[in-house]
């Protein structure tokens, strides 16, 4: 709680302090030729009011649920951040699948057969994926997949025939097929080095061996009791990958002009629309604290022997 | 031999970036600012690779712009193990009141969204790589003093430790002759892997239009060609270098980290005898 009210006055003072407006940045030659529209503007937005009174009252609206109005919009931030809340899902929730499932799959076995050949190349080819940044797979794929083979669009949310026929999910799904791919090589490396590691520590530990020495096969064992095992740990890190990566599509969604919450973030740094950027950094806090308590109170189901009192 | 020849590997990928950045003035055959030829020009004898759409020499710039980037990664992750060893270290030796200060601004940067406040933080504060590098690496460095603090609370537990205070050494006196040396192997994984990371940053801000305009680097290159026409042409030679130069600079820093860290864990290593 201290956290999120410490972060909330921290987003407030350093987007206060950042030097030019939304009016500088989007008309230059406004404020000079007109005065007054410079005036009705500070006012309509509460900008001509004292920085502790302007505080004060965004604490208190933030708490009723309103986020400020959004200067580019004209619209409720929550309204704005809802709408490109969703456009991010489209992507970000196939990536993350796919890359939990890759990512868990391969490492788990990676881990498991540690030391073999199967698993060093792997483990190379990780280190690979992991090298390449989100904004070069992103310009990578557009340039050949979708540039010089033109199987994939370049970039949006929708073809243009939408604007007679309406959004079609299979359009929408087409357009998506890249970005997804995109966010899923870069995640799939970070979840294969957690896995294989944990893997590493379980298939050291003595119930391991125990069960080798009764005589089960190696997939029993792997899945039976090495696997278990080896996810406890991940339950934590994939919570905190989870919600940092609703903000680290912000490559991503601005390459594909994908309209989502990162590309808004970019958007609205851009013009310098203070609302809707405390807004956005508003609802980042509170996912990745919602996280954070989610995996708390999650644990004691998965892992009996953290008891409720030991979190203090 | 598979590992040695890893590190060896990464490690003169390394040396031939330095080397690079450190001589990029001398071995370019034209100065990164100068119009050398036409705009647009493809890969040819006069024009190694070809040229932007200013007519700049575009295997010049990729030369120059080694040093920029390799000073965002290497100077952020300087910034970010230092403050962790010195947080770190200093809260879990002395423990109490100190300790719980430290875990809770620990526990706030945490929760604070880390890139876009780097956005904001570099628009906000004067374009320099000094800043930028600075910046990333004191954001990023609240994982490092998690993990450096919870290797010193084990180490300051230790017998010897307790020995060196019964024969009356001062605090300074342990933490920098006895606690450090046991961290220091951490550190330089840490360092390394950091290293990778804010230099794909930095790269990331500089193509997002964030660097700093007055020196060239490879983000710059990158968001160049994607602007301004390479990325509509398809003009390959204009978009592919800087990309490549970066994924190159980014593998030898990861299987440098890897190598490093299998050293320091000997437990990894014996697990691969074993199979």
């Amino acid at each position: 709680m201290l956290a999120f009210v410490i972060s909330v006055t921290l987003t407030f003072v350093l987007l206060h302090a950042m030097p030019g407006d939304y009016l500088h940045a989007i008309l230059p030659y406004l404020a000079e030729k007109n005065p007054l529209a410079m005036e009705l503007f500070r006012k309509q937005f509460g900008l001509d009011r004292s920085l502790v009174e302007q505080y004060v009252l965004y604490v208190l609206n933030i708490l009723q649920g309103n986020w400020g109005y959004s200067i580019q919009y004209g619209q409720p931030v929550t309204n704005v951040i809802m709408v490109k809340l969703c456009w991010t899902m489209v992507i970000l929730l196939p990536a993350t699948l796919f890359s939990m499932l890759i990512g868990l799959a391969i490492g788990s076995y990676s881990g498991w057969t540690s030391g073999s050949s199967a698993d060093s190349l792997v483990f190379k080819i990780m280190i690979f994926l992991g090298a390449v940044p989100s904004y070069w797979w992103a310009i990578f794929l557009i340039l050949f997949l979708a540039f010089y083979l033109g199987l994939f669009p370049l970039g949006g949310y929708m073809s243009i025939k939408a604007l007679d026929e309406g959004l079609q999910p299979y359009d929408v799904l087409y357009h998506a097929v890249l970005p997804i791919v995109a966010l899923t090589l870069t995640t799939v490396p970070g979840i294969y080095y957690l896995m294989r590691n944990s893997m590493l520590h379980t298939v050291g530990q003595d119930y391991i061996l125990t069960a080798r020495s009764k005589g089960l096969g190696e997939m029993e064992i792997l899945w039976h009791h090495a696997l278990k095992n080896a996810l406890l740990p991940m339950v934590t890190l994939m919570a905190m990958e989870l919600a940092h990566m609703i903000m680290g599509s912000v490559f991503v969604e601005t390459i594909f002009s994908w309209p989502g919450t990162g590309y808004l973030t970019y958007e609205a740094l851009r013009v310098r629309d203070l609302p809707l950027l405390q807004g956005i950094f508003l609802l980042d806090t509170l996912i990745i604290i919602l996280a954070n308590m989610a995996t708390d109170f999650s644990y004691p189901f998965i892992d009996p022997r953290a008891e409720v009192g030991e979190f203090g | 031999m598979a590992r040695e020849g890893t590190l060896i590997a990464a490690l003169l990928l390394l040396a031939i970036y330095i080397l690079i950045a450190v001589f990029s003035p001398y071995i370019a055959p034209y100065a990164p600012s100068d119009l050398a030829g036409r705009p647009l020009e493809g890969p040819g004898k006069i024009h190694f690779l070809g040229t932007n759409d200013l007519g700049q020499d575009i295997f010049s710039c990729l030369l120059c712009g080694t040093r920029a980037t390799l000073f965002l990664g290497f100077f952020g992750a300087l910034v970010s193990v230092l403050t962790a060893l010195f947080l770190g270290i200093i809260s879990a030796y002395y423990g109490g009141r100190t300790d719980e200060i430290v875990t809770r601004i620990v526990d706030i940067m945490m929760t604070l969204p880390g890139f876009p406040l780097l956005i904001v933080l570099v628009m906000f504060l004067p374009p320099s790589l000094f800043i930028m590098a600075g910046v990333m690496g004191l954001l990023g460095g609240a994982q490092g003093i998690r993990i450096i603090r919870s290797q010193v609370l084990s180490l300051v537990k230790a017998d010897f430790i307790y020995g060196v205070k019964a024969m009356g050494a001062s605090d300074h006196y342990i933490m920098a002759r006895h606690i450090l040396p046991g961290i220091l192997p951490l550190a330089i994984v840490m360092f390394v892997n950091s290293a990778q990371r804010y230099m794909l940053m930095g790269v990331g801000l500089g193509f997002l239009g964030l660097g700093d305009p007055s020196v060239i680097d490879w983000g710059q290159m990158i968001s160049r060609a994607y602007s301004n026409g390479g990325f509509a042409l398809g003009l390959w030679w204009w978009l592919m270098p800087p990309g490549l130069a970066v994924i190159l600079l980014s593998m030898a820093l990861a299987m440098l980290g890897y190598s490093l860290e299998i050293e320091m864990e000997p437990r990894l290593k014996t697990k691969e005898m074993i199979a």
